[in-house]
């Protein structure tokens, strides 16, 4: 059988191509646009977070953490050494405390004593010093690093020597950060940072010591300058968790709640625009083609009163497709490739930090893939359609309407559609098959594209019900309306105007477009609420009871604090039993019996009860049981009742009605789980694991913690005045760690924003462009009325208030739709409250109204100058 | 469907019965009305008829570009009204060249380019040379050798019907459907278009219809078909001018 040879066809496909380059912008730039949000989204995200998961590794000052009380057993150090020669560094550091005293003075202090391998601590992050200086450089098997504090308790200076064991050291200076310090120890007294070589020399570390060890790990770099993948940690985890049974393992993600919510939610959020990004890219490329086609018929019917087949006439408008495709994701990936590059050059001169450069090929090849594929499968129903293209066309331009009944038209057009139907499953295919690759999730993947596919089918059934009530409208008041407004109307019905596809395109894009912008602003207000002013960075330790409140008032006297001090009460105790069962054995180091280990590791507990008697304690939300009353609370004598924070309830895998056992002081007592709870780490009450009833822990012996929130540039004056009027107390400044955190959740927001911003705008370009697809199919309509005198502005008001009309129409249902996909987001994926916004929701409506009408206007202000004859000329 | 038959090949084209009803929302209008007609190999038959009496969908179901509602056509001995579409344009593209009123030239092929066309789909022997070899031929023969590199936009209404017959000859069918192909042009142009139709068609000796509201064109028929309301009211072989 002769066939169109593919030169011949490509030849054909390219001719038209050049022939009207202006008419294919609009496909090349709405693919272009999808790719390139794609592209930039992905990339930018990619590279921007492997920067900011690199200052959040800084909070841990490693990779990986794992804690222990325990000397590695040799298996565990040949396990240890064998990670090592994988690439992965580990080092340890030691923390304890003891006594420590000035040689001239026979007062001893207890000190906290962090001991560091200063060659290798910190992994991450930098350990500030005054005088500046390198850790290396200060800590030496005869030097050592102090807190301010203990300078001012022990009367000493810089250069003095601090006697601690059996060795005298001289203290070269004070330690002003430790990155580490949020997860460190709170223990009471001074920092006292030494090496471990001058550790040993202080033959402190006798066998049996009560040290806590940490290893941190660090794994080698996937990429220069970029983090080991989230993945990577995961595993590394995993294993660690195996050899160390006994140890509390935690990756950097987990050093600080608000910063992992932060990362989580932002790339929640990042996967979500970069599916709309696609999803509207393919919108624009599908509205495109079809219009491209329709004006095509012609060449068609010609081709095939010549000879030519379907498949002939199909092959050309696939490689035409294929072409405009290829130079839509070429020109996409520069643009998105543009994003990266220009984006870090504006953030860093707001933010001051500039994330590296570098072409993410993978999130290139997705949006070059993604570029092509889409617009293969959205064009598919459009080229299908070609076989219908009847030849007679050029003859004569009739529409047979058929009369028959609707069920027998229904069957004759679903039985005529097998092909379109196959088309759609195979769109759906790729859909399911892009979203999984842009989410990394086949579950995403499959839920995106299933609720893809519902909300279409709403659409246009919605669109199509309203059309059709609009028609019932206008045909009960045709002649009574102004003709303007019924001309306005009667052309959202012109024969071959796509109207209920358009306004389905139209409402898919607006409720994306709203999704974006709903959910990153809930996710940016959530991380505003995480940074707010009021977080504790001061922490006190060791307070007693009678210190409290005067304690509170002296802080609340001073101008450097902000809002009200937390101070909270510790009774430390054991935990000796989980649903009764004792466990008194002794913890071994074989990670033979996890779960006895996990115990014995938590049987050290602090309990504490909450300042309302019946509400959970401030930044504590209860995710599992209910909290308890006011008069449960007061039966807690009787009745002993607890709240235990989710992690420690995951790791004794316990839940509500389950019972503890505690050791506190002389008494024992056994205690129901009430409720199980998160808490925001914004509090002091966050580092709190198990609140219990006032009335169970009265007459114990408490010591109180407190937190406040101190002007990070007023710290040290704080401490002074603290060390000064309470010297027993021990002050945790964590101000520096906490501006990190403050400063990487600041960026988060503003990468957010603007990759919201981004992906916004390149929506409303792709629906402006879909708009102005169907302007060729309104030249006629202008030469009519102008040869009929029209004016422009009449032909204008026509055209406005069709484009209005279907602007209303898609953004009421767009809007709809957004509210409740943003609700399922937030409420389901991100855990974020949803709140419904009318006046943003009324602002959306008409703002998308006026959006229709500009785009109408600019697609069209050509056609309104074109002479009639030039036009009637063509015919 | 049915299958195609073949019909006795004396005649080249055969119309049995034919039919066309459209229908437009609840009203049925019944354009053709019951044709039946044959046409000789090589005979030169005009189909007259004033405006709306069925003439351009009369030659849309001869060239098979629509079905009947009921009724056959029969090219050469091949029934064509219930071919499938694809074998019905490779019958088409090999048995009909068209000249159609508004040339219906492919705007984005060069006037060489457009009258290879027919080749490129429909040629068997895949032998390019000859046919660009052929279809320079044709468009010297009609006077367009300096504008085979000419775009459609680029060229006059009357050199792009010369390229439209060029195009309709390519091939060698053994017949041509003309619909008003001087419709469209000055009298001196259309009467210029004529002499290359008549002479191209005496030359290659292909059956020839031409449909036309215009007496002076259809004087230079063997034949005369006259439509009204959908139906033949006269049939006549004159003594061509």
């Amino acid at each position: 059988m002769p066939s169109l040879s593919y030169n011949t066809a490509a030849r054909i496909a390219s001719r038209e191509l050049r022939s009207s380059p202006g008419k294919f912008t609009f496909v090349v730039l709405s693919v272009a646009i999808g790719v390139a949000a794609l592209t930039g989204v992905r990339g930018f995200s990619a590279s921007f977070r492997s920067m900011l998961t690199l200052r959040a590794r800084s909070i841990m000052a490693g990779d990986l953490s794992a804690r222990t009380s325990q000397v590695p057993s040799a298996s565990q150090q040949a396990a240890l050494a064998q990670i090592a020669k994988e690439g992965t560094a580990a080092t340890q550091v030691t923390e304890f405390s003891s006594m420590a005293s000035s040689p001239t003075s026979l007062d001893p202090l207890l000190v906290s004593i962090k001991a560091v391998d200063p060659a290798e601590y910190p992994f991450y992050g930098s350990v500030d010093l005054a005088p500046t200086q390198p850790i290396a450089q200060a800590l030496t098997p005869t030097t050592v690093a102090v807190g301010d504090d203990l300078l001012i308790r022990l009367h000493l200076k810089l250069g003095d020597s601090l006697k601690l064991g059996n060795a005298v050291y001289r203290i070269t200076a004070t330690v002003i950060n430790e990155p580490d310090r949020l997860g460190g120890s709170f223990a009471a007294g001074p920092r006292v940072l030494m090496s471990d070589a001058a550790l040993d020399r202080a033959g402190l570390m006798a066998f049996g010591s009560r040290a806590s060890r940490r290893y941190l790990f660090k794994m080698p770099q996937s990429k220069p300058g970029q983090a080991s993948s989230d993945q990577a940690v995961a595993a590394l985890k995993a294993r660690l968790e195996t050899l160390f049974p006994e140890a509390l393992i935690t990756d950097y993600r987990e050093a600080n709640p608000a910063l992992t919510r932060g990362l989580d939610n932002a790339t929640g959020l990042l996967s979500l625009m970069s599916l709309v990004a696609l999803v509207l890219g393919a919108v624009g490329v599908a509205m495109a083609m079809r219009s491209h086609l329709q004006q095509r018929l012609d060449s068609i019917a010609i081709m095939k009163s010549l000879g030519a087949r379907s498949g002939h006439v199909i092959r050309i408008y696939v490689i035409q497709t294929l072409l405009l495709g290829l130079a839509g994701g070429l020109l996409g990936v520069l643009l998105g490739l543009g994003v990266q590059l220009v984006f870090p050059l504006f953030i860093g001169k707001l933010l001051g930090i500039t994330p590296g450069f570098h072409v993410d090929l993978n999130a290139t090849a997705i949006g070059l893939g993604a570029g092509l594929l889409t617009t293969l499968l959205f064009t598919l129903p459009p080229l299908l359609d070609i076989r219908n293209v009847r030849p007679i066309l050029i003859l004569r331009r009739a529409v047979e309407v058929s009369d028959d009944p609707f069920t027998t038209r229904l069957f004759r057009k679903l039985r005529a559609s097998v092909a379109q139907i196959g088309a759609m499953a195979l769109i759906l295919a790729g859909l399911i098959f892009l979203a999984t690759r842009v989410s990394d999730s086949a579950q995403i993947g499959w839920l995106f594209a299933a609720g893809l596919v519902i909300i279409l089918l709403v659409l246009l059934g919605m669109s199509w019900l309203t059309l059709r009530l609009l028609r019932l409208f206008l045909s009960r008041t045709r002649l009574g309306l102004p003709s303007v407004l019924r001309h306005g109307l009667a052309n959202l019905y012109r024969p071959g105007n796509p109207s209920a596809a358009l306004l389905a395109a139209l409402g898919l894009g607006v409720m994306q477009i709203m999704t974006v912008y709903f959910v990153q602003q809930a996710v940016v207000r959530e991380l505003s609420v995480s940074i707010a002013n009021n977080i504790p960075n001061i922490f006190l330790v060791d307070i007693a009871t009678a210190e409290v409140e005067p304690i509170r008032k002296l802080l609340l006297a001073q101008p450097e604090v902000h809002g009200q001090p937390e101070l909270i009460p510790v009774v430390g105790g054991r935990l000796t039993a989980i649903n009764g069962k004792a466990d008194d054995r002794p913890a071994t180091d074989t990670g033979s019996d996890r779960p006895r280990q996990r115990l014995t590791r938590l049987r050290n507990v602090n309990l504490t009860w909450a300042p309302d008697p019946a509400a959970p304690p401030p930044g504590a939300q209860v995710v599992q049981g209910k909290w308890w009353t006011a008069q449960q609370a007061a039966d807690g004598a009787t009745h002993p009742i607890l709240a235990i924070e989710q992690t420690v309830a995951t790791r004794l895998r316990v839940h509500p009605g389950d019972t503890l056992t505690f050791g506190v002081q002389d008494t024992t007592f056994t205690a129901t789980i009430a409720a199980i709870y998160v808490s925001d780490s914004q509090h002091t009450y966050s580092r709190a694991e198990y609140v219990l009833p006032e009335p169970e822990l009265r007459n114990l012996s408490v010591i109180w913690y407190g937190g406040v929130h101190c002007d990070p540039a007023q710290t040290t004056a704080l401490e002074r005045t603290l060390y000064a009027a309470y010297p027993t107390v021990t002050v945790i400044n964590v101000a520096a760690t906490l501006e990190v955190i403050r400063q990487v959740i600041l960026q988060i927001t503003y990468v957010i924003q603007f990759l919201a911003g981004f992906s916004i705008f390149a929506g409303i370009v792709i629906l402006a462009s879909s708009i102005a697809g169907t302007r060729y199919r309104r030249i006629r309509e202008v030469v009519v009325l102008k040869t009929l005198g029209a004016t422009r502005p009449r032909i204008a008001a026509i055209f406005s208030i069709e484009f209005a009309v279907l602007g209303l129409i898609a953004a009421t249902v767009g809007v709809i739709f957004a509210n409740i996909v943003s609700r399922l987001v937030l409420t389901r994926a991100l855990k974020i409250d949803y709140h419904f916004q009318p006046g943003l929701t009324l602002f959306a409506l008409g703002l998308t109204a006026l959006l229709t009408i500009a785009a109408g206007w600019l697609a069209s202000h050509r056609i309104l100058g074109q002479k009639p004859l030039e036009v009637l000329r063509e015919e | 469907m049915p299958e195609a038959t073949t019909a006795p090949a004396a005649s080249m084209i055969a119309v049995e019965a034919l039919r066309k009803s459209l229908r437009t929302g609840s009203t049925t209008v019944d354009i053709l009305k019951g044709i039946d007609f044959t046409i000789a190999p090589g005979e030169f038959v005009a189909i007259m008829g004033a405006s709306g009496s069925g003439k351009s969908t009369l030659l849309g179901l001869l060239a098979g570009l629509d079905n009947p509602t009921s009724g056959n056509v029969s090219l050469n001995g091949v029934a064509i009204s219930y071919l499938a579409e694809d074998k019905l344009a490779q019958l088409r593209g090999r048995t009909i060249g068209f000249v159609f009123q508004s040339y219906q030239l492919i705007p984005t092929l060069t006037a060489l380019e457009n009258v290879l066309l027919p080749y490129e789909l429909n040629d068997e022997s895949g032998d390019r040379k000859a046919g660009l070899t052929r279809a320079r031929d044709l468009l010297t023969s009609v006077g367009l050798s300096a504008r085979m590199d000419h775009y459609p936009v680029q060229l006059s209404g009357g050199e792009q019907q010369r390229v439209a017959l060029a195009r309709a000859f390519i091939l060698r069918p053994p017949i041509v459907l003309a619909d008003e192909p001087t419709g469209n042009l000055d009298t001196a142009n259309g009467q210029h278009i004529l002499d290359l139709l008549l002479s191209l068609n005496s030359r290659e000796g292909t059956t020839l219809v031409l449909v036309t509201h215009d007496p002076a064109l259809a004087a230079h028929a063997s034949r005369r078909i006259v439509l009204r309301d959908g139906l033949v009211i006269s049939d006549e072989r004159t003594q061509a001018s």
